[in-house]
C-alpha cells in the first residue's frame, strides 16, 4: 500500500437510502423490534417525522467502508475505530456522501496509528454526521 | 425474556456501571447477507452493527416507553464474528449525564465468540427525549 500521510483524502462512499434498505439493516436484529426506523407511527409519535429514519449504524458502517478501504482489511479488522456523531437523520429518498481526510499518524508500538475525520454529506450538501476513525497499520 | 419481566425505565433511577445482563445467539450467514444488502457493500464483516448489541442488551432489560434517538456511537472492532459461531454479548449503562437540560444515557456492549475472541465494543449515545432531536432535525 502507498505510504500514509496527513491530508491524504479517503476514496469516498455514495450510497441512495430507500426504506428498504433501513428495513434490512433492521431485520438483522435478534428482536423482532418495531422502532422509529420500521415503523411510520412511531417515527410520527417519537419524531413528529412523516418517514422512518435510518439508523445512524448504517453511517457508521458506510464509516468503516472508506476506513477499511484505505488502510485494508487487516488493519482495520483488528485494530479499526468508529465514532460519530448525528446531526441529521436520512430518510429514504436521501443520497449520503461518506468522505474523510488523514488528521494525524503516530507511531506506537504496534504499528502506524492513523486517525482520520470523516463526514457525512446528504444530497443538499447538509452534514448528517461528523466524526473520527482510526487504525493501526503495520 | 418475556414482556411481563421488563422494568419500566425511569431516567432518574438509572445508575452507572448498572448490568444490562449478557445474551448470546448464533450469527449466521443469513444475517451477514441480509447486512450487505442493507448497507450495500458485499465485503462487510460486521453484521453485528446491524444486530445493535447494547440497543439489545437494553431491550432485554428495560421497557421504555419514552423512546430513545442515538445521538453518537463508538465503534471498536477487534476480530471480524464467524457465521455459524456464537456470539456472547455483555450490556451496561456506561454514563448518564444531561446537556442543556436534556437527559442522556451511554449504553455499552462487548462482544466476544464462543472462543473467547473479542469481535467488537460498542457505545451509544442516547437522548431519552427524542422529541427534542426530531425538533432540531426538522429546521
Amino acid at each position: 500500500m502507498a505510504e500514509i500521510k496527513i491530508d491524504d483524502v479517503l476514496p469516498s462512499v455514495t450510497k441512495t437510502i430507500t426504506q428498504e434498505k433501513i428495513e434490512l439493516f433492521e431485520d438483522c436484529g435478534i428482536l423482532d423490534r418495531q422502532n422509529i426506523h420500521n415503523n411510520p407511527e412511531i417515527a410520527r409519535e417519537r419524531l413528529k417525522f412523516d418517514h422512518p429514519i435510518a439508523s445512524g449504524r448504517m453511517s457508521v458502517t458506510y464509516a468503516a467502508e472508506i476506513i477499511r478501504k484505505y488502510v485494508g482489511e487487516d488493519a482495520f479488522y483488528h485494530s479499526g475505530t468508529v465514532n460519530l456523531k448525528y446531526l441529521k437523520p436520512l430518510i429514504q429518498g436521501d443520497t449520503v456522501s461518506v468522505s474523510g481526510s488523514v488528521v494525524s499518524t503516530e507511531q506506537i508500538d504496534a504499528g502506524l496509528l492513523v486517525t482520520i475525520n470523516i463526514q457525512c454529506e446528504n444530497q443538499n450538501g447538509e452534514k448528517t454526521a461528523i466524526g473520527q476513525g482510526s487504525a493501526v497499520v503495520k | 425474556m418475556s414482556e411481563e419481566s421488563l422494568k419500566d425505565f425511569v431516567y432518574d433511577d438509572v445508575v452507572i456501571g448498572e448490568a444490562l445482563g449478557s445474551y448470546s445467539y448464533v450469527l449466521t450467514e443469513e444475517m451477514l447477507d441480509t447486512f450487505r444488502k442493507a448497507v450495500e457493500d458485499p465485503e462487510a464483516r460486521f453484521p453485528t452493527l446491524g444486530v445493535k448489541h447494547d440497543a439489545t442488551a437494553f431491550a432485554m432489560v428495560y421497557d421504555d416507553k419514552v423512546g430513545t434517538v442515538n445521538a453518537g456511537n463508538e465503534v471498536e472492532f477487534f476480530n471480524p464474528p464467524i457465521p455459524g459461531k456464537k456470539i456472547i454479548v455483555t450490556g451496561r449503562i456506561q454514563d448518564k449525564y444531561t446537556k442543556r437540560d436534556n437527559p442522556y444515557i451511554v449504553i455499552e456492549a462487548t462482544a466476544e465468540d464462543e472462543d473467547g475472541r473479542l469481535i467488537e465494543k460498542l457505545r451509544t449515545y442516547q437522548i431519552k427525549k427524542p422529541e427534542v432531536l426530531g425538533k432540531k432535525w426538522q429546521k
